[in-house]
């Protein structure tokens, strides 16, 4: 039994209160932690981004400042250069253009600059060094510039290929002392400067050409191809790109830098979006465990929750059946001061209502016959009745005054309860009901309250069964030396009243009518020495008893003892003999009733 | 007698004798774009039809070197005239031109009157010291007589001028574009001009300040 239940449990409990609060309460925690992980990993990503911008934005104003601050100092080393009263006439002498020239490498030397260039006050290029020419355009706009710059020292900067190579241009005027010439001083865009630039700011720069081509780069020579092939072009806006490169991810800006007669250089500054993300993936992980820590808790907590929960339920569960059992001994240990508890305190209040109910219905069977206890609990305790034909019995013992005198009160009532008790098994082993004790006496029915077609029979057979049993309890009398006991027993079937008699408050299942009284006179009958019997059954009886069991044989007055067994189908085995007794009138009837001896 | 002195008995007489039948004169105010009135303009008559008579002064013009500036700032001259440049600081100049007018250059000298030189040629000379940078002076040689700088009001006003076609010239050192037109001067007629330039701004090297370079005067 134990191990078939044990395969429905499993599945019970997976459709369980328990189960379903577990996976509620997991299910909330991860829930939230993936929520909670989802919004991190997303700012982090933004915040991420937004550092990069501001790194970038950084680098590009770091890459402004350092080419500004080169050519201010190229700037400042040009004019000094230039203010040298051996050189600065040079410049105004078209003779002396030669020897301008072979000066011009010793102020590049002195000030560190990749190029210098000498103009006229036109703008024409009197010597370069190394040789090389600027775009005219390039130049016209930067003297152009400088001469609006209204500053003690008026200088233009721009970007200009020379020999094909991308340079920073400074211009300051040659004065003697109103300006004279130009001088142009640049340093090149290389990847000395793309490093300088990347170790002061950890931003990666590339320098491309209009075809774009690296001019120059932070980064290693592929990967800063790989950036030139993608479709990323310069923006004017500073717009954030984002561009895969490889494995990596790279958010780029761009800058345009005009180079002159319709060239330029573009500028891409770049950072790695997964390197800014390493301080985030690592708080990623770290709370990726503590999302893990968390749920795992959850599940114990939810687990042992659960099961302080659904323990005293299940154990509820299992007392309700010890209780269908019809055990109210077992306690309920059941301990606790919550709902549970109260409804434990419920469930003993139950138990014990249950008990009280099942000791009153054990009394009422012991009291009333199982019939009556039945009908009663079926129909309700009503008052009423219903007239039908009932087969009654008394049976009541002889001499026991007599008895009474010589034994205990307590074992006189032991004597008669064993009595009794032998009786009634007789009496309801053929489907009488007890009516009532009366002291000594018993009244039993049959046919009532459950109607039997054959009552008669069951009265009579039930008659000879009380006889026998008495004999074997004789017996057992005689073992423990105790004289024997005798009985008298009158049988009658009359058309009754039968129902629950009484008050309102104390009913009796009963029957009443003048036939009752006919069979307890019939018991008293027996006591008449000449009858020679203990067993007298009336006329009417016989009659019930022949009509059903000789089909259609009427029992007359003087019936043959051995005509009946021969026809006997009913239960009984064989009818029982009948000896007429004649008739005795009984009191309050007009008609004597005609008496016969069973044996 | 310096250049300045014959201007201004040039427009004394203008201004009061009476004149004669045969001369004019005229009164030209330069201002900038912004109405602004310019001093230190030069404003010249070349005559178109005569070729005039250039008689420069025997005397030396003189351009000082005081308190480390050249003084004064413009100096209008005829072909041929000379030009000193005493030293009146206690410490040494180096003045020096690279113009083509006159390129020269008087090396170290300390305080007194130092070289003079002839300008003989007709241009813009601008001065310099190799020393103090922010030293800045002009020497404008013109092939006429009729030259006058002007003042603070921007006037300048020339008279004794024999009737006739002339070349009207403004020069001031900021000019971006060449002021030029040719007016007719007659005889017992005031004409009056206005002139306006379009001037460079006034980036001016600037003198270091007194603690630096103001030590020796």
């Amino acid at each position: 039994m134990a191990v078939t239940n044990n395969a429905p449990t499993v599945i019970a409990r997976r459709h369980s209160f328990a189960a379903k609060l577990l996976t509620l309460l997991v299910g909330l925690v991860a829930a939230a932690q993936i929520a909670t992980w989802l919004i991190v990993s997303r700012d982090n990503l933004r915040e991420a981004r937004s550092l990069i911008e501001a790194d970038l934005r950084h680098a590009t104003l770091a890459f402004t400042n350092i080419v500004k601050d080169r050519n201010n100092l190229l700037g400042d080393g040009g004019t000094t250069a230039a203010r040298d009263y051996a050189i600065k006439p040079l410049f105004t002498d078209p003779d002396e253009v030669a020897t301008l020239a072979s000066a011009l490498p010793s102020i590049a030397g002195s000030i560190h600059a990749d190029l210098v260039v000498a103009l006229a006050l036109d703008g024409h290029t009197l010597a370069s060094a190394p040789a090389g020419e600027i775009p005219g355009g390039v130049l016209r706009k930067l003297i152009a510039a400088a001469e609006l710059d209204e500053s003690p020292t008026p200088r233009a900067t721009g970007y200009a290929y020379h020999r094909d190579r991308l340079h920073s241009l400074v211009l300051v005027p040659v004065r003697a002392p109103d300006t004279v010439a130009w001088l142009v001083l640049g340093f090149r865009i290389d990847n000395a400067l793309a490093s300088t630039l990347h170790e002061q700011t950890g931003i990666d720069l590339t320098f491309a050409d209009p075809q774009h081509r690296v001019v120059a780069t932070s980064l290693p020579a592929l990967k800063a191809r790989t950036l030139l092939a993608s479709p990323l072009r310069p923006t004017t806006d500073a717009a954030l790109a984002t561009v895969p490169l490889g494995d990596d991810t790279a958010l780029v800006v761009s800058r345009l830098l005009p180079a002159g007669d319709g060239l330029h250089a573009s500028l891409y500054l770049q950072y790695s979006l997964e390197e800014k993300l390493v301080p985030a993936r690592r708080t990623e992980r770290i709370l990726l465990l503590v999302s893990l820590g968390s749920l795992v808790f959850a599940i114990l907590l939810g687990l042992g929750f659960a099961r302080r929960l659904s323990q005293p339920i299940e154990q509820l569960a299992a007392h309700t059946r010890v209780i269908a059992r019809g055990d109210y001994i077992t306690p309920l240990t059941l301990q606790r001061t919550d709902e549970l508890g109260r409804l434990a305190d419920a469930f003993r209040a139950m138990t014990a209502g249950l008990a009280e109910r099942d000791r009153v219905r054990d009394l009422l069977d012991k009291n009333v016959s199982p019939e009556v206890a039945a009908q009663l609990l079926r129909d309700g305790a009503t008052l009423g009745g219903q007239e039908r034909e009932v087969t009654i019995l008394f049976a009541d013992l002889r001499g026991f005054t007599t008895l009474s005198e010589k034994l205990t009160p307590q074992e006189l009532l032991t004597l008669l309860n064993r009595y009794l008790d032998r009786m009634s098994a007789a009496i309801e082993a053929h489907g009488g009901v007890i009516d009532k004790f009366i002291g000594d006496a018993i009244m039993a029915l049959f046919g009532a309250p459950v109607p039997q077609s054959d009552a008669a029979n069951r009265a009579l057979d039930a008659a000879l069964a009380m006889e026998k049993a008495l004999v074997q309890l004789n017996a057992e009398l005689a073992a423990e030396g105790i004289a024997p006991l005798a009985i008298g027993i009158g049988v009658n079937t009359a058309r009754v009243v039968a129902g629950n008699i009484g008050s309102s408050r104390r009913l009796n299942y009963s029957v009443i009518g003048d036939g009752v009284n006919v069979a307890s006179r019939l018991q008293s009958l027996t006591r008449t020495a000449e009858y020679r019997t203990s067993l007298i059954a009336s006329a009417a009886t016989l009659a019930a008893c022949c009509q059903k069991s000789s089909l259609g044989a009427p029992p007359a007055s003087s019936a043959s003892p051995g005509s009946s067994p021969s026809s006997a189908s009913s239960p009984s085995s064989a009818l029982p003999t009948f000896r007429p007794l004649g008739t005795v009138p009984v009191k309050g009837r007009a008609e004597p009733v005609v008496i016969f001896a069973v044996e | 007698m310096n250049s300045r002195f014959l201007f201004f008995v040039i427009a004394a007489l203008a201004a009061h004798l009476p004149l004669a039948a045969d001369q004019g004169s005229v009164q030209v105010t330069v201002k900038d774009n912004k109405g602004q009135s310019v001093a230190d303009a030069v404003v010249s008559l070349l005559p178109l039809d005569t070729k005039p008579i250039l008689a420069p002064l025997a005397e030396p013009v003189i351009i000082n070197q005081r308190d480390q500036e050249f003084e004064p700032l413009v100096t209008p001259v005829i072909v041929g005239t000379r030009i000193a440049f005493p030293n009146r600081d206690a410490i040494r100049h180096q003045v020096y031109s690279l113009s083509k007018a006159k390129r020269f250059e008087i090396p170290l000298y300390g305080p007194g009157v130092g070289e003079t030189l002839l300008f003989d040629r007709a241009g813009v000379v601008a001065l310099g010291c190799n020393i103090h940078e922010w030293m800045t002076a002009y020497i404008i040689v013109l092939e006429t007589p009729f030259f006058m700088k002007t003042q603070a009001d921007g006037l300048a006003a020339l008279a004794a001028l024999p009737p006739g076609r002339y070349r009207l010239d403004v020069w001031h050192s900021r000019l971006v574009h060449e002021a030029t037109r040719e007016v007719i001067i007659a005889s017992s007629d005031v004409a009056a001009q206005t002139i306006a330039i379009t001037l460079r701004p006034n980036t001016g090297k600037r003198r270091a300040p007194d603690g630096l370079g103001g030590g020796y005067k």
